[in-house]
């Protein structure tokens, strides 16, 4: 198996004034491709700066971070975008659909930035939402979808561009339990396709799902485990 | 892995299409937005408009006068107030047609301001002009009806009369016949033999609302000369035969009177010389300073309209912080978020300027219908306006997109 993700003593301090806080220390990481992470730990241990940095959302201060091999530590702003673009799907706890923008076009958002034609960009946000079961919605806008559903069009919106792994920040967050196990699935669904699953979350039952469970804890991992139940 | 260049650049079309929809989203903050720029910029237009409208209305009638025509008038002007003093006479009028080169024709006049006219049980009060047959010629009006003052009439001091048309139509009724009728000017009894074309009003002086007889007639019923020297004028009317012989003829005639009356430096004129050119070169330089001022005025509303938008979009980028986020976390680059705030920017303004033109054009439009002049509107005008507008959309949009476009994604996403 080809590793997706590999990062190199990465550490990550933020400056406020003269005090430097360290939020991640020396953090190694691995993932394989089609592999399916969840990265638990305390609010503040780092989970979520972790997180943005495999997403190329944010930078390390040292270390170094590959991604299918490539050294993404020195591209600039636009080759991160582009990155984030072709390659990452992001999935949020609060869906982060714009408000104004019906289902239809929160998905071809990220076809507008890859610049394709709009009649492509139209077929494959059918495509992904048809993929997702949203199909009758697609004119509906987030306000007029529950929560399960909004969490969906933000699915049909991280895969629309075929990347090679989905970040998911505490995607079941802001679900009841019965819409939670839903969108678990999907996610089950997706890594079966081959699509390697990063997952930030507090709650064990969705950790449970992965195959791997990354403990952080200030800023250090301090156990990665293979799932038990695997 | 660096990114293409196709996906670093989205198309104008494709960024102007989000920027309107972002818009069309807000239409009420947007309409309330582009006022600043309708406002300064339908001003600007009307008013350019306007006053070209004007100006060509004005030059219209000074040039159906003629560009080249002289008024000498008797008296000087001293401190604002005019002093009439019978200094020119009829013979200095012949002087000038007979030895001024450059004059191609000449017509001496004498003028009465409210003279009472009766025919009938009608009584009206108008301008009474006593002057020779070179009148018509001069003044570039023609009789409309029978004839003008020949010459036999002012040799002979004819009791006969022509008709301003409003005139004719105030004694006799609109348009009714009038050639052949006895009417009594100061009590005098006079017969009509013509009834002038209409010209319109050129500034206070109606030139339809005039009676023509011979000067000479005049001369000795009207007004009593007493005049030594001979048979006293207001003053006379030069026509030279182009606009380029003008200033010489100005010239001839100012070296003739002088020496006729006798007059060495350093003592002034005793007659005053309007130039129809001068005329013209007045009102233009004066129209000209009013567009000046108003295109003033309208900038500084265009401006006021330009720290608008930038303010509507400082607040834009803050409420929609949370949606650049989004944007960056699919893939938008900087750039892509500057155009889309740049653009939307632009939109507003340029709409707003586009509008403005519109309204404009329909104000003046209006102007020129009901003031009766001519509808004037340059494609300059219009196009600088959109320019500008246009231009002030990207420096006011220019400062917010910026900022926009340098939020941190992931303090752009936390943001509520």
């Amino acid at each position: 198996m080809t590793t997706m993700v590999r990062m190199e003593a990465i550490t990550k301090t933020y400056c406020l004034g003269e005090v430097s806080i360290p939020v991640l220390k020396q953090v190694d990481l691995s993932i394989a491709q089609g592999d399916y992470v969840a990265i638990m730990g305390a609010s503040g241990s780092g989970k979520s700066t972790l997180m943005n940095i495999v997403g190329c959302l944010d930078r390390p201060t040292t270390g170094e971070y590959f991604l299918e091999g490539k050294n993404l530590t020195t591209l600039n702003e636009d080759e991160l975008a582009y990155i984030r673009n072709q390659h990452i799907g992001f999935v949020f706890q609060q869906f982060h659909l714009l408000s104004r923008a019906t289902a239809l076009e929160n998905v071809m958002l990220p076809m507008v930035y890859a610049n394709l034609s709009q009649q492509e960009q139209h077929q494959r946000a059918i495509q992904a939402l048809t993929s997702v079961g949203l199909s009758e919605h697609l004119a509906k806008r987030p306000n007029q979808l529950s929560g399960g559903q909004q969490q969906r069009v933000a699915f049909a919106r991280a895969l629309v561009n075929q990347p090679a792994m989905i970040l998911a920040d505490e995607p079941t967050g802001a679900l009841d339990t019965k819409t939670s196990q839903d969108v678990m699935h999907l996610l089950q669904e997706l890594n079966e396709q081959g699509i390697t699953i990063v997952i930030v979350t507090h709650d064990r039952d969705v950790a449970a799902q992965a195959k791997w469970i990354i403990h952080l804890q200030d800023g250090s991992v301090v156990n990665q485990a293979c799932n038990s139940r695997l | 892995m660096s990114p293409p260049v196709r996906y670093r650049r989205l198309s104008t079309v494709k960024v102007l299409m989000m920027a309107a929809d972002a818009l069309w989203s807000n239409r009420l903050r947007t309409g309330l937005t582009t006022l600043g720029t309708i406002i300064g910029i339908s001003s600007a237009i009307a008013i350019t408009s306007i006053g070209q409208g004007v100006q060509k209305a004005t030059e219209q009638k000074l040039q159906a006068l003629g560009t080249n025509v002289l008024l000498v008038q008797a008296g000087v002007t001293t401190n604002n107030s005019s002093q009439g003093a019978a200094t020119l006479t009829w013979e200095d009028s012949q002087a000038v047609s007979q030895q001024v080169t450059a004059a191609k024709a000449v017509s001496a006049f004498l003028q009465k301001p409210q003279v009472q006219v009766v025919y009938a049980e009608q009584k009206i009060v108008t301008n009474l002009i006593g002057t020779d047959k070179y009148y018509p010629e001069v003044k570039n009006i023609y009789p409309q009806e029978g004839q003008f003052l020949s010459q036999d009439d002012v040799n002979a001091a004819n009791p006969v009369v022509v008709l301003g048309s409003k005139v004719r139509d105030r004694l006799f009724g609109l348009n009714a016949s009038a050639v052949g009728a006895d009417i009594r000017i100061q009590g005098e009894r006079y017969k009509v033999i013509g009834v002038m074309e209409p010209k319109g009003a050129l500034g206070e002086v109606d030139q339809d609302d005039q009676l023509y007889i011979p000067l000479t007639n005049m001369s000795a019923r009207i007004v009593g000369n007493n005049a030594l020297a001979g048979l006293a004028i207001s003053g006379l009317w030069l026509k030279s035969n182009s606009e380029v012989y003008l200033d010489a003829a100005q010239f001839q005639v100012t070296n003739l009177l002088r020496l006729r009356h006798n007059i060495y430096p350093p003592q002034p004129d005793t007659f005053r010389i309007t130039n129809q050119k001068d005329l013209i070169n007045t009102l233009n330089s004066v129209v000209g300073l009013f567009t000046v001022m108003v295109v003033a005025i309208a900038g500084i509303s265009l401006i006021v309209g330009g720290i608008g938008i930038a303010n509507i979009m400082f607040v834009s980028v803050v409420e929609r912080t949370r949606e650049i986020g989004i944007r960056k976390a699919v893939g938008a680059t900087n750039a892509a978020i500057l155009h889309q705030f740049l653009a939307e920017a632009v939109v507003v303004s340029c709409t707003g300027g586009a509008i403005g033109v519109g309204v404009g054009i329909v104000i003046s439009f209006g102007a020129a219908t009901i003031f009766q002049f001519p509808f004037v509107v340059s494609l300059w005008s219009v196009a600088t306006s959109l320019g500008i507008s246009c231009v002030i959309g990207l420096l006011a949009g220019l400062i917010p997109a910026h900022h926009a476009a340098q939020l941190d994604p992931i303090v752009a996403l936390r943001s509520e």
